[in-house]
């Protein structure tokens, strides 16, 4: 009798979760499958306004109104980076331009040295096969000097962040105890204690860029379009290397992106 | 008896199935599922055969807007195919007010019935917005060519469409 009892208020506690499990079952594929991994995001372009062409009245008045302005303009071609603004310009930096394929058949990653005379594509490193375009993944960008012959090189911390100096320049070697500055957004102080833990590594022009847009924007803060930028571009300059400076003047807060074709 | 008895509730005990990790786990799975899903679905879709540049943009769509995508071959104005990227291409460099007739008859048709719609009263008014979607291999030249044309719509807010970076 006593073990009956027993065995029935054993029964009433088990829930019967089938039912449940089975809602699961359906639930997580569904909601699997409609899950976007791959996230899509947007960037906000302002066009140029107003820079057709205008009576003379309004030029006149222009100039007045644009007496307190920075017009900072960075100006992209196929082997230069230049950043301008109405007092001049900064030096400008020269680039090479390096590709980072991934291969869709077994993802090897490997980047090689784009050059523009050689309209080649690498070949896959164990088949041969000619890489296809939708294979590159990246393109880098990496400053040299006048010659286009020696790449630049600078210090890199662990997380991919670009060392200065207090003045913003870049350094490429540290002794311990030296302050310098990680490219973030805001810069970092750090205090060097172990050198070895910073990576020389060839110099990013977009992280350069980075670097000459936030001395900008510590210096001109009063300015009244201190939150604008022109992107120029040549004609033939890619896509993404718009989208990466974009991406660069955001980071030293110009949000205020708009877009301008360089005249041939 | 006893003895068959206790070895029957030791078979039974293994055939059981331990659901209740399992439960947890697929709460939780189902939850943080309906939790990304719920937040914005996906109100941009990727066109075929575009490879979107990678971007450290956090911005995610809010709302529905137009869409055009240039592709290697073809210009999309809401995943109809309406013009070849090569006559983009063909229109001569030195104009300096480039408009491809195509795609701004097609640009001014979605136009129009924006228009219509905040006639009706179902829109306060015509925002003019775009999202441009451009393969990552695409040359200036051309998103200049077709920004101009959008722009000469009427259609003058621009966003550019990117894949988020990873990490």
């Amino acid at each position: 009798m006593a073990i009956k009892a027993e065995k029935q208020a054993d029964k009433t506690e088990d829930v019967n979760l089938q039912p449940f499990m089975c809602l699961m079952v359906v639930l997580v594929p569904i909601l699997l499958l409609q899950a976007e991994f791959a996230k899509i995001s947007i960037i906000d372009i302002n066009l140029p306004q107003g820079r057709g062409s205008q009576t003379q009245k309004t030029v006149k008045k222009r100039k007045q109104e644009e007496e307190n302005k920075l017009l900072l303009t960075a100006i992209i071609t196929d082997s230069v980076l230049t950043l301008g603004a109405k007092g001049g310009f900064l030096p400008s930096l020269f680039y090479q331009e390096y590709h980072k394929y991934i291969t869709k058949d077994d993802g090897t990653e490997l980047t090689v040295k784009y050059d523009p005379s050689d309209p080649e594509a690498p070949k896959h490193p164990k088949t041969g096969r000619p890489l296809e375009i939708y294979e590159r993944y990246d393109i880098f960008l990496y400053a040299c000097d006048e010659t286009y012959q020696n790449l630049k090189k600078t210090l890199y911390t662990q997380y991919g962040e670009m060392l200065t100096d207090l003045d913003g320049l870049p350094v490429d070697q540290v002794q311990p105890g030296d302050s310098v500055y990680a490219l973030s957004t805001p810069r970092r102080l750090i205090i060097v204690s172990n050198p070895s833990e910073y990576e020389l590594r060839p110099m990013s022009v977009y992280d350069q860029l980075r670097n000459r847009l936030t001395k900008v924007k510590e210096r001109f803060k009063d300015a009244d379009d201190a939150e604008d930028i022109i992107i120029a571009a040549e004609n033939q300059v890619l896509y993404d290397k718009i989208v990466q400076i974009m991406d660069a003047a955001r980071e030293a807060e110009f949000p205020n992106i708009s877009i301008a074709k360089l005249r041939a | 008896m006893a003895k068959e008895r206790g070895r029957g509730k030791k078979l039974s005990k293994k055939a059981g199935l331990q659901i209740t990790s399992m439960m947890d786990m697929f709460t939780i799975l189902v939850v943080f599922l309906l939790k990304q899903f719920a937040a914005e679905g996906a109100l941009l879709t990727n066109a075929d055969n575009l490879v979107l540049p990678n971007s450290v943009s956090k911005k995610r769509p809010k709302e529905v807007n137009l869409q055009i995508a240039v592709t290697n071959d073809m210009v999309l104005v809401d995943n109809v195919p309406t013009v070849p990227t090569e006559d983009i291409k063909n229109i001569p460099l030195d104009n300096p007010n480039p408009v491809d007739p195509k795609l701004e008859e097609a640009l001014k048709g979605h136009y129009a019935s924006e228009e219509e719609m905040v006639r009706l009263g179902a829109l306060n008014k015509v925002e003019g917005k775009i999202v441009i979607q451009v393969d990552k291999n695409i040359e200036f030249d051309v998103l200049y060519k077709v920004m101009n044309t959008c722009g000469k719509v009427g259609y003058n807010k621009m966003n550019f469409a990117v894949m988020e970076r990873e990490g």
